[in-house]
């Protein structure tokens, strides 16, 4: 069953292959690439090369070629995670894993959405940065927007996604980097220590453990451009090509444009809790163009509407594939006319909205966002883990299946890949239950359980749906006109 | 078909209520902290009573709307290990609350901030990393300013 399960069957449309090696890694790099991380690591100094590589070896490379051997694969069907877990595993483990996704992104979309809000109001008002009406309305126009976009199809999305982060993301971190080594070059004094080889290994305690949770889920989304598999004009090869440049252009940019902030400023000026902006504020004060703050505002704003699309469209689409198969109501199965799954979308909007709503207007109960933040690193430390193992269980499941693109190394090779992979995030799952020392012993009890039953209830409702199935499920798919 | 119908809208139920269960109950769970104007300076009292010495303060305002200003400290503890905490005093609940708001949108990737934020009052106190081994013992000398 799972041989066929997840190939397009009734929609009435095959989807339009407009997707290239170019489009797929920009899919990528929009889910990944994020202005926001330079300032953070950049408070590491040197070491913050040390937690990146932890994170490429541990993370990004094992994802990367994990990605690129599925996608390859299963290049005939549709779904991403969903077709990956689902060929693996069968339908709950896929479904499982693509609800996953789901869900964590529908926690986690107000985090972005106010990210989005308040560095804009950076460019226009930062007084408006403590409006609620304000930030709920942008967020409201950035959300429907994004969501507009993907009802549109993947030719309109691909271009949306192609230019803003071209816009929103390189262009930013090119900048950055630019002026970083202009910085340099002028002769100006660099706020680092003398470089050294000791400066770049990180301080690995039991209190940086925690750390390694963000660490490691740092280049989460590189499974993004799987979801377009049926999109994407040649996948055989064109996947392997479209990951590798993807995640060099995502570690090279990163690296290069954190290490630029920290040669410019100094650790104890980075106040990270007045926002990103506030540190990019002084890196161009410091060069003496103040001028270009509102448009790196601007830039930095596009780039995270789409960061916000890549990561919104990408696991709604996989949702469509699970209601194609019959695993969802019919109502879930409705596509238009450009094959996006319209009422996964529409459901998706209405659910974010309403907890943006709340994320928003709600008196700040700071832990309890600290909490929600838990529990998208435990949901996404679930997808992944199913990734990598469905990347193992498929050479002793299917060995002989076609696979143009092939981690090498045999079965030893890809044990070591996916087992380096799935070690990760299970270490990243454990360590995002340790609560911060800040929480008094009876909050630390609430966090665990909080964290816990909140992952649980958001992980398992794909039981509760397959066993509410119907055989009719599968045969009333809807498009409209 | 009315079968079928219903199936569906159990299924946007049970799908709507999965989201606002869990988040509700954690809203719920974890007590708002009640905005009141904390006199003096809340966490150099802390950091005096948990045995830690404040090395040097500078004023600073955060440049976010609502900001009164407030202090970096450099702190050392009896290993000699340094840590730099920050607060800020705000001019309303909105405007602080704008505040933590704007700090969880500061996210590593799909993870967390880098620092973590304590609401104590008027006050927002900042400590990075959130992984510092100073926020168990700053935290609970923080706690008695937190109630008003």
């Amino acid at each position: 069953m799972s041989d066929d399960a997840t190939a397009p069957k009734k929609s009435g449309l095959t989807p339009p292959k407009v997707l290239g090696i170019f489009a797929l890694a920009m899919i990528n790099v929009a889910a990944v690439l994020s202005i926001r991380n330079f300032p953070s690591m950049a408070i590491y100094g040197w070491s913050c090369i040390g937690w990146y590589l932890i994170g490429t070896v541990l993370f990004l490379i094992p994802l990367s070629l994990a990605g690129a051997e599925l996608a390859t694969m299963l290049t005939d069907k549709g779904g991403g995670v969903y077709a990956w877990c689902n060929e693996a595993f069968g339908t709950k483990g896929g479904f499982v894993a693509i609800f996953c996704e789901w869900s964590n992104n529908l926690v986690w979309f107000p985090t972005v959405l106010s990210f989005i809000a308040a560095t804009l109001a950076f460019a226009l008002s930062p007084a408006l940065g403590s409006n609620s009406i304000y930030l709920f309305t942008v967020m409201m126009i950035a959300f429907w927007g994004t969501t507009a976009i993907a009802y549109f199809g993947e030719n309109v999305s691909a271009k949306f996604q192609n230019y803003g982060v071209i816009l929103g993301s390189i262009i930013p971190s090119v900048l950055i980097i630019g002026l970083g080594i202009w910085w340099i070059a002028s002769g100006a004094a660099i706020v680092l220590p003398p470089f050294s080889l000791g400066e770049i290994v990180p301080t690995i305690d039991l209190s940086t453990l925690p750390f390694f949770a963000t660490i490691i889920l740092l280049f989460a989304g590189m499974e993004m451009a799987g979801f377009h598999a049926l999109e994407t004009r040649n996948p055989e090869s064109d996947f392997p090509k479209a990951m590798a440049l993807s995640a060099v252009i995502i570690f090279i940019c990163t690296v290069l444009a954190t290490l630029a902030i920290a040669f410019v400023i100094p650790a104890d000026e980075l106040n990270l809790a007045a926002g990103v902006m506030q540190a990019i504020e002084y890196f161009f004060t410091a060069l003496n163009i103040p001028q270009a703050i509102a448009p790196m505002a601007v830039l930095i704003t596009i780039g995270g509407v789409v960061s916000l699309a890549a990561w919104l469209i990408g696991p709604a689409k996989g949702l469509g594939v699970v209601a194609q198969q019959g695993n969802l109501p019919p109502l879930f199965n409705r596509t238009n006319k450009y094959g996006s799954p319209v009422a996964v979308l529409l459901i998706q909007a209405l659910i974010g909205s309403f907890i943006s709503l709340l994320y928003v207007f709600l008196p700040s109960v700071n832990q309890a966002y600290w909490i929600l933040s838990a529990m998208t690193v435990e949901l996404l430390c679930i997808v992944y883990l199913l990734v990598f193992a469905s990347l193992i269980k498929l050479r002793y499941s299917k060995p002989d299946a076609i696979r143009p693109f092939r981690i090498p190394g045999g079965i030893p090779g890809v044990w070591f890949i996916g087992g380096m992979g799935a070690f990760a995030v299970i270490f990243a799952f454990i360590v995002g239950l340790m609560p911060t020392g800040d929480f008094s012993s009876n909050e630390a009890v609430s966090y665990v359980i909080g964290v816990l039953l909140g992952t649980f209830v958001l992980a398992v409702p794909p039981l509760i749906f397959l066993k509410m199935k119907k055989p009719g499920w599968i045969e009333t798919g809807t498009k409209e006109e | 078909m009315k079968n079928e119908d219903g199936t569906a809208w159990a299924v946007i139920i049970i799908l709507i209520l999965i989201f606002m269960l869990p988040i509700c109950w954690i809203l719920l769970a974890m007590t708002t902290e009640p905005y009141h104007v904390v006199s003096g300076e809340p966490l150099r009292d802390a950091a005096q009573a948990a045995g830690i010495t404040v090395v040097s303060t500078a004023d600073s305002t955060w440049p976010v709307a609502g900001a009164m200003g407030g202090k970096t400290y450099t702190l050392s503890d009896e290993n000699g290990n340094i840590y730099t905490i920050r607060t800020q005093k705000f001019d309303s609940a909105e405007s602080r609350d704008a505040g933590v708001i704007a700090y969880n949108a500061q996210s590593v990737g799909r993870g967390r901030p880098v620092g973590k934020l304590i609401v104590v009052g008027n006050y927002l106190v900042y400590v990075q990393p959130f992984t510092s081994g100073i926020l168990a013992r700053i935290a609970p000398e923080l706690q008695q300013y937190k109630a008003g």
